[in-house]
């Protein structure tokens, strides 16, 4: 049953993307009902799988095939490649996260889409990722996690670039590839490294205890560092965070799903999922500790200056996800996985709603979408406020939980990482109010009705996946809650300590704090946006200039790199090109032309020139005409 | 060294023949002349001739071997300078000028 379920939540979306590839063009128009078919399969057989566990004890499950046999395997040193699925409560969590996301999201796509010619690319490639998303999550081992995670970053290129003509679209997906790439070289050595000493990369096998036998502590941390390398350019770590920002020229929904619930959560995931390996050494973990925390402040920071509604969402995305890998970092995979879970279903309702906002009115920019109107979207705005709550983690909102989770676990850790960790909390509730008041309480200027004449069938898709993700959002958070007793941590295996008072009282002062401030500041946005756009001071600079971060890769890439670009073109051009291929025919071509003055045509100078070699021959056979000839 | 025998020696003969081969590859890339050139070649071949007999005299007396050769020589000369000599005509009735160095239109 369970194998049946595993290879239906597989091959769902992996049919579904090649019925809508292989679809004659009259047909191209079910395209969209294929696609949220398919997820809706998958996300069907994850449920049923899930609840089919959730009581049971026997995992983790394996169920694995022979892929290559690299040398005969000993006890020792199991040199064996496999294949397989693996179940765990941790896969069966993310598992049902992804699908359950990815089907919401198909949906909602067929409102957001719906004026979009090219809907059936649109649908096979966001089937296709949810195939290789699965794959990742459900896969038994490093080697096959790493495939299916090159492949989430192929769709994901793809679906960033979904609007190829337009310039900005087509560099933002080079960017998110070729820094994803970085991280990933990274990764896969440190792969090839473990392989090599390690026999085995079935996750099942890595546990820090058997590691720290078998490895040395640097080389430990060496693998750890380099496999987090590829969790850094895919859950857009400190300083790879940049690609992410860039990653919202992307289709709406696409920014829901891969860029803020599934595919950079991978990376946490993966953290989860091999914290053996990481926990393996103290120094993996305080870097991770260090970088989680670095890009946790930095995307708070940025998201505070942000007009764009996406962007604001996609640096709290880049925070959010910091905090998780400082939660994990700090020891704790639990509290990352949670937060991750209940911060999945949270962003994307906030992505679709950002999604629902754009589409009725046009523009990215919060202020124009407040002057548009943006609050009689009845539907829009609570959902936005449901969303926002819950980042901000006000109780009794699913954030709280998971983020009080991962506090908590810093404060034991260290107070320097709880320091960064009140601040970010601040800096969101102070985003997330800033983005709220812009857009509930700006004059309306203007008001569209372009775009009101939607039917009844898609103002349900619109609808429908809102209301879906808001209660999946309550019900995870609630499944981690002390009301149901921690039932999610338990099963995960997590320790649970009782409700923290003096934790709740600080989350509640810093919400407090930060709309306090954010109302201050924003209670007329026109004026706060004069006011803003007048003002001229280092702090302002820094955050315009995204810390500086792009600064330094363009200097990077500018100096280093044309530089080196420089010294090859000019080695291409004059060595090899200069010296080796035009030297070699031009002297040739003058070799030629001394020859061809020999020719000039007078009859007297080709006889000297015969008398000449035939007196040299003689005069040879004359000196060397014993020996020779 | 009385005439006689002075007659009577190889070396006379190849001296002779020598200084007319010398004479004739001067000439024949000295002169611009076409017609000097042409005889500038009749006094190579026969300072060829000269050596054949000379030698045919001095190695093997009793056989004319050398005598047949010049013999060919000769005819070999008077029909190649007939063919010069037409082509010269025709170079000339065509250029005005029997002059070697404006006859080079072909070279490489």
């Amino acid at each position: 049953m369970g194998l049946k379920l595993l290879w239906t939540i597989q091959l769902a979306p992996l049919l579904a993307f090649l019925l809508i590839q292989l679809l004659p063009k009259s047909l191209k128009k079910i395209a969209p009902a294929i696609g949220v078919s398919g997820s809706l399969l998958a996300a069907l057989a994850a449920l049923k799988l899930f609840s089919l566990h959730l009581h049971q004890e026997n995992l983790p499950q394996q169920f694995v095939y022979e892929w290559l046999k690299v040398a005969e395997p000993s006890a020792t040193n199991p040199y064996q490649l496999v294949v397989g699925f693996l179940v765990d409560p941790l896969n069966l969590l993310m598992i049902t996260l992804v699908t359950t996301i990815s089907f919401f999201v198909q949906l909602f796509s067929v409102y957001y889409m719906n004026e979009d010619p090219s809907r059936p690319r649109y649908f096979g490639f966001l089937s296709f990722f949810s195939f290789s998303m699965t794959g990742l999550v459900l896969s038994s081992n490093l080697l096959q996690t790493f495939l299916f995670w090159e492949l989430v970053g192929l769709t994901s290129y793809l679906l960033i670039g979904f609007w190829y003509s337009k310039p900005s679209a087509a560099t933002a997906a080079r960017k998110a590839f070729v820094i994803n790439r970085l991280g990933d070289l990274g990764f896969y050595l440190g792969v090839i490294l473990l392989f090599l000493y390690f026999g085995t990369l079935n996750f099942v096998d890595l546990k820090s205890e058997t590691l720290q036998q078998t490895f040395s502590n640097p080389m430990l941390t060496i693998i750890g560092v380099l496999v987090f390398m590829g969790v850094m350019g895919k859950s857009a770590q400190f300083p790879f965070h940049n690609w992410l920002p860039d990653a919202m020229e992307g289709p709406t929904p696409v920014s829901a799903l891969i860029h803020s619930a599934t595919m950079v959560a991978a990376g946490v995931f993966l953290l989860s999922r091999a914290f053996g390996l990481f926990s393996a050494s103290k120094t993996t973990l305080l870097v991770i500790l260090i970088i989680g925390s670095l890009t946790a402040f930095v995307g708070a920071a940025l998201a505070t200056i942000q007009r764009d509604i996406k962007k604001i969402l996609a640096y709290s995305t880049i925070s959010q996800l910091g905090l998780m890998v400082m939660g994990i970092g700090a020891g704790s995979s639990i509290a990352g996985m949670f937060h991750l879970s209940t911060h999945a279903y949270f962003k994307s309702l906030l992505f679709l709603t950002a999604g629902a906002f754009i589409h009725r009115y046009h523009t990215n920019d919060i202020w124009e979408i407040g002057q548009k109107g943006g609050k009689k979207d009845l539907l829009a705005v609570t959902f936005l406020v449901v969303g926002l709550l819950s980042l901000c983690g006000l109780p009794p909102f699913a954030g709280f939980f998971s983020k009080d989770m991962i506090l908590e676990t810093l404060k034991e850790r260290s107070l320097w990482f709880y320091g960064v960790a009140i601040l970010v909390s601040f800096l969101t509730v102070y985003y997330s109010f800033r983005m709220l008041f812009v857009i509930t309480r700006s004059k309306i200027k203007y008001e569209e009705h372009g775009s009101h004449h939607e039917s009844g069938l898609l103002k349900l898709c619109r609808a429908l996946p809102l209301i879906g993700l808001a209660a999946i959002s309550a019900y995870v958070g609630a499944l981690g809650t002390p009301f149901t007793g921690h039932k999610i941590l338990h099963w995960l295996g997590g320790q649970v300590s009782p409700l923290n008072g003096g934790l709740l009282i600080t989350t509640l002062v810093l919400i407090g704090g930060g709309a306090v401030v954010a109302f201050i500041q924003f209670r007329d946005p026109e004026k706060a946006l004069t006011r803003l756009e007048a003002a001229n001071n280092p702090v302002k600079t820094t955050l315009e200039r995204k810390f500086f971060v792009d600064d330094a890769y363009a200097f990077v890439v500018k100096k280093i790199g044309l530089g080196l670009a420089w010294i090859l073109n000019w080695f291409d051009r004059t060595v090899i090109n200069g010296f080796m291929v035009n030297g070699t025919s031009y002297n040739i071509l003058r070799l030629g032309r001394i020859a061809s003055k020999v020719q000039n045509g007078l009859l007297q100078d080709y006889m000297s020139l015969a008398i000449g070699a035939g007196v040299l021959i003689v005069f040879y056979i004359l000196h060397y005409g014993k020996t020779g000839f | 060294m009385t005439p006689a025998i002075f007659s009577q020696s190889l070396q006379t003969y190849l001296l002779v023949s020598t200084a007319m081969f010398s004479i004739g590859i001067f000439g024949l890339l000295a002169r611009r002349n076409l017609v000097a050139i042409l005889i500038s070649l009749e006094l190579i071949l026969n300072s060829a001739s000269i050596n054949f007999l000379a030698f045919n005299k001095f190695s093997m007396p009793n056989k004319v071997a050398g005598q047949v050769f010049v013999v060919f020589i000769i005819a070999l000369a008077a029909a190649e300078v007939c063919i010069a000599l037409s082509l010269v005509l025709l170079l000339y009735r065509k250029k005005d000028s029997i002059n070697i160095e404006e006859v080079k239109e072909l070279k490489g």
